[in-house]
C-alpha cells in the first residue's frame, strides 16, 4: 500500500514538473485545443441546419494537419495529438450530418425502365 | 541578394518544406470561415465553438513564441482566430440578450 502511494506520488510529480508539464504552455495549449473536441460533442446534439459547413470543413483540414505538427514539434506533444485525432473524428462526423442534411448524401434514385 | 534572402526562407526550420509552415497557414482556414459565416444569421452561431475558438487562439498566440523553432506564423494566426471568435460571440449576445430587451415592450 505504502510502496504503491509512494510509486504515484513519484509519478505525479514527475508529471507536474515535467518539461511538457502543467506548468508550461506546452500543456496548457493542447488542453485549450480539447475544448474543440468538447464544443464539437456538445454541437452532436444540435439540428444539423446548426452547423457550419465552412467551420467544420475547415476543422476537419486544420485537425488533420495538426496531428502530423503535433508529431514533428519539438518537444513531441503526445497531448495534442490525441486531441486532434479526436477532433478528427468529431468534426468528420459533423460534416457527415451537415452533408446528409443538405442533400449530399442522398442515394439516386435508380430511373425506372418501364 | 534578394535570391539568398528567398533560399534561407525556403530552408528555414519552420518553413513551406515544413509542417511547421503547412500546418497554422491552413489554421487561416478556421479565421476565413468564421468571416465568412459573419453573414450568417446570429441564431446558427454555436456558442461552446465560438468561446472555444476564442480561448485557444488566445493561449495559441503565446504557445508559437515558446515552442522551437519558434512560430510567428501559429502566433498571429491563432490571435487572428480569437478576434473572429470574439466578434462572432459579440454579434450572437447582441442578438439574444439585447434584442429581447427590444421586443419587450411591444408584448405590454
Amino acid at each position: 500500500m505504502y510502496l504503491a502511494g509512494k510509486v504515484a506520488m513519484s509519478a505525479f510529480r514527475a508529471f507536474w514538473n515535467s518539461p511538457v508539464g502543467p506548468k508550461t504552455t506546452h500543456f496548457w495549449g493542447p488542453v485549450a485545443n480539447w475544448g474543440f473536441v468538447v464544443a464539437g460533442l456538445v454541437d452532436m446534439n444540435k439540428p444539423p441546419e446548426m452547423i457550419s459547413g465552412n467551420m467544420t470543413a475547415a476543422m476537419c483540414v486544420y485537425s488533420g494537419l495538426f496531428m502530423r505538427f503535433a508529431w514533428m514539434v519539438k518537444p513531441r506533444n503526445y497531448l495534442l495529438l490525441a486531441c486532434h485525432a479526436s477532433n478528427e473524428s468529431v468534426q468528420l462526423y459533423q460534416l457527415s450530418r451537415w452533408a446528409r442534411a443538405q442533400g449530399f448524401l442522398d442515394k439516386k434514385e435508380p430511373e425506372v425502365q418501364q | 541578394m534578394a535570391a539568398s534572402k528567398l533560399q534561407a526562407l525556403w530552408n528555414h526550420p519552420a518553413g513551406p518544406k515544413t509542417i511547421h509552415f503547412w500546418a497554422p497557414t491552413f489554421k487561416w482556414g478556421i479565421s476565413i470561415a468564421n468571416i465568412a459565416d459573419f453573414s450568417k444569421p446570429p441564431e446558427k452561431i454555436s456558442y461552446p465553438q465560438q468561446i472555444v475558438v476564442t480561448i485557444s487562439g488566445l493561449i495559441w498566440s503565446r504557445y508559437g513564441l515558446v515552442i522551437t523553432p519558434k512560430n510567428w506564423n501559429l502566433s498571429s494566426v491563432n490571435f487572428a482566430m480569437a478576434g473572429t471568435g470574439i466578434c462572432q460571440l459579440t454579434r450572437k449576445i447582441r442578438q439574444d440578450h439585447f434584442f429581447q430587451a427590444q421586443e419587450a415592450p411591444v408584448e405590454g
